[in-house]
């Protein structure tokens, strides 16, 4: 089971790129739990989960999201625009799951 | 011309990205925000409800449900008509949150303290409900962010500071935390009691009676100035271009203008619901209902130009944008086309909004069109939510048809050269790879 937190504004249109992720990882047979938060819901619930994803939309607030990720020791990573915007779920699966995986080695470290 | 476009993009994320972002980042508006979007809206929309079942738009239901009026419209008084009450939880909450504190104690907390800042200091076993019903709602809210933001900054000052109470390590976590919360929970408490005593001991004569000032009373004289420039047309317009800038850099827009503008634009739309005639022009719908029609930067129609686009860039986003745009949705726009740090779109992106918003003012302003008075989930789709938001008014669906015109207008020629730029890009690539196979095949090979 992979816990992904997806850090976005609305959560609106986020909805719909968790539905399609979900569907991507049906699919291919992973076991995938994703929520899309707030900000500062994600600061409140950082150690729940295991990979954090932030939507384009706030890039501005990166910096932050990541430096609080790191020291929680979790991967985290912007979600390419292009694939957000065309809902690409299995595209945003691969990034989830090369997150994952790079934690699980504890080789790289954003 | 592909140059062109690349290198404006460039300078756009190295010299218009860091400032707005940096606006953008600030706790405070985001914890202002949250506590908005998740603590108070629900209860403005479902407030709304009522207000609309007892102000029905059509005459004859309307004489029907007058001796009953007053009757329905108490859950709206205890909803939306509370709503700065839980906008001082939702602020502290939320800024706890941020600051990775514990975020109930703070909530509660300063929900009492405005309570405490609202009530006249007397016997409040005579005190009229009605005199003080206001500053709970719309007329409340600036003190509720500055309580909320105050509790939790003070909670959280305390609780690292050495003036707090400290228990033996054996006394389990929940007994300690609640002693550790008592030294700033009584000195904020007092704090603002205090001040509140000082300030209800002047009056003020409201109608033919006197009432004693409270702190919310207060900021509302100070800051009724400020209310009325914020309901006004160049309001109004350099809101709708900081937003539509935001976006243009791929910064959440709305989210932004909304944590700064939202304590004017929902006490104006408190006296609109709460008046026989209202006249307050500038609130939320205002924007979301009127303004962004299928999205930031009323997109709707250029949702419909991609569907039929030549460049399959645009084809692919514009299937994706479709379901989205019925609800207001529009990142795949925003993102896909892209809107984002593109010279040639962020053209339309602003001037389409600002046109639209400068019909509505004049249509809202002539009094051609009911001003908004209703509240409710930006996601309505187009020509229905334009006759809620103005109480019935079918007019206001007739104007959101209007600016989609508007709209289609301004966006087709900046979408041609678009389509243009992203074909020839196409093909390019087509081109190129064919070109390339071989030599791939070789490598692979290799």
């Amino acid at each position: 089971m992979i816990r992904v937190l997806i850090v976005c504004s609305w959560g609106m249109s986020t909805s719909l790129l968790v539905d399609s992720m979900l569907e991507a990882a049906q699919k291919r047979g992973y076991e995938l739990f994703v929520e899309a938060l707030s900000a500062g819901e994600y600061a409140a619930r950082v150690e729940e989960c295991d990979v954090v994803l932030i939507a384009p939309q706030i890039r501005h607030l990166r910096k932050s999201i990541e430096k609080l990720a790191v020291a929680t020791g979790k991967p985290v990573a912007l979600i390419e625009p292009f694939h957000y915007a065309t809902m690409n779920g299995e595209a945003v699966l691969e990034q989830v799951l090369r997150l994952f995986a790079s934690a699980q080695e504890g080789t790289t470290r954003p | 011309m592909t140059n062109f476009v690349e290198r404006s993009s460039d300078w756009f994320e190295r010299y218009l990205v860091p400032p707005l972002g940096g606006l953008a980042s600030s706790v405070y508006l985001q914890a202002i925000r949250d506590a908005f979007i998740i603590f108070t809206l629900p209860l403005i929309i479902a407030g709304s409800v009522f207000l609309v079942l007892a102000n029905p738009p059509v005459p004859a239901l309307a004489a029907l449900i007058a001796p009953y009026q007053t009757d329905i419209l108490v859950p709206y008084q205890l909803s939306f008509g509370l709503m700065a009450v839980f906008l001082a939880f939702g602020v502290a909450y939320s800024l706890a949150q941020y600051r990775r504190t514990e975020p109930v104690q703070p909530g509660i907390l300063a929900m009492v303290l405005f309570l405490v800042a609202s009530m006249p200091v007397r016997d409040l076993n005579t005190l009229q409900l009605g005199a003080i019903l206001p500053y709970l709602g719309g007329q409340g809210l600036l003190v509720a962010i500055l309580i909320g933001i105050l509790t939790t900054e003070v909670m959280r000052w305390f609780r690292g500071s050495r003036f707090t109470i400290r228990l033996p390590k054996s006394v389990p976590r929940n007994v300690t935390r609640a002693f550790e919360a008592l030294v700033p929970t009584l000195l904020l408490i007092s704090l603002v009691w205090g001040v509140e005593w000082f300030v209800s001991s002047f009056t003020y004569v409201d109608g033919n009676t006197t009432q004693q000032m409270t702190i919310p009373f207060l900021f509302m004289q100070v800051f009724k100035p400020l209310v009325a420039v914020q309901d006004s047309y160049p309001a109004a317009l350099l809101e709708i271009v900081l937003m539509m800038l935001l976006w243009s850099v791929g910064i959440h827009g709305m989210n932004v203008v909304t944590a700064i503008a939202a304590p004017f634009w929902f006490s104006i739309l408190a006296s609109n619901a709460a008046s026989a005639h209202p006249t307050g022009i500038v609130t939320e719908p205002f924007f979301h209902i009127f303004a962004h029609l299928g999205g930031s930067g009323a997109t709707w129609p250029l949702v419909i130009y991609m569907l039929r686009s030549r460049s399959a860039q645009l084809r692919t986003v514009g299937k994706v944008a479709l379901g989205p745009a019925i609800f207001n949705i529009n990142e795949p726009v925003t993102f896909g086309v892209p809107m984002v740090l593109n010279p040639i779109m962020m053209i339309p992106f602003v001037m389409a909004p600002v046109t639209i918003v400068t019909i509505n003012y004049i249509c809202f302003a002539t009094g051609l069109v009911h001003v908004p008075v209703v509240l409710q989930p930006f996601t309505v789709p187009v020509g229905i939510s334009g006759f809620v938001a103005t109480g019935g008014d079918i007019r206001g669906s007739l104007l959101q048809f209007f600016d989609l015109g508007v709209s289609a207008l301004i966006y087709y020629p900046f979408f041609k050269a678009w389509e243009r730029i992203l074909v020839a890009r196409e093909e390019a690539a087509s081109a190129a790879e064919e070109k390339e196979t071989p030599a791939q095949a070789q490598a692979v090979v290799r």
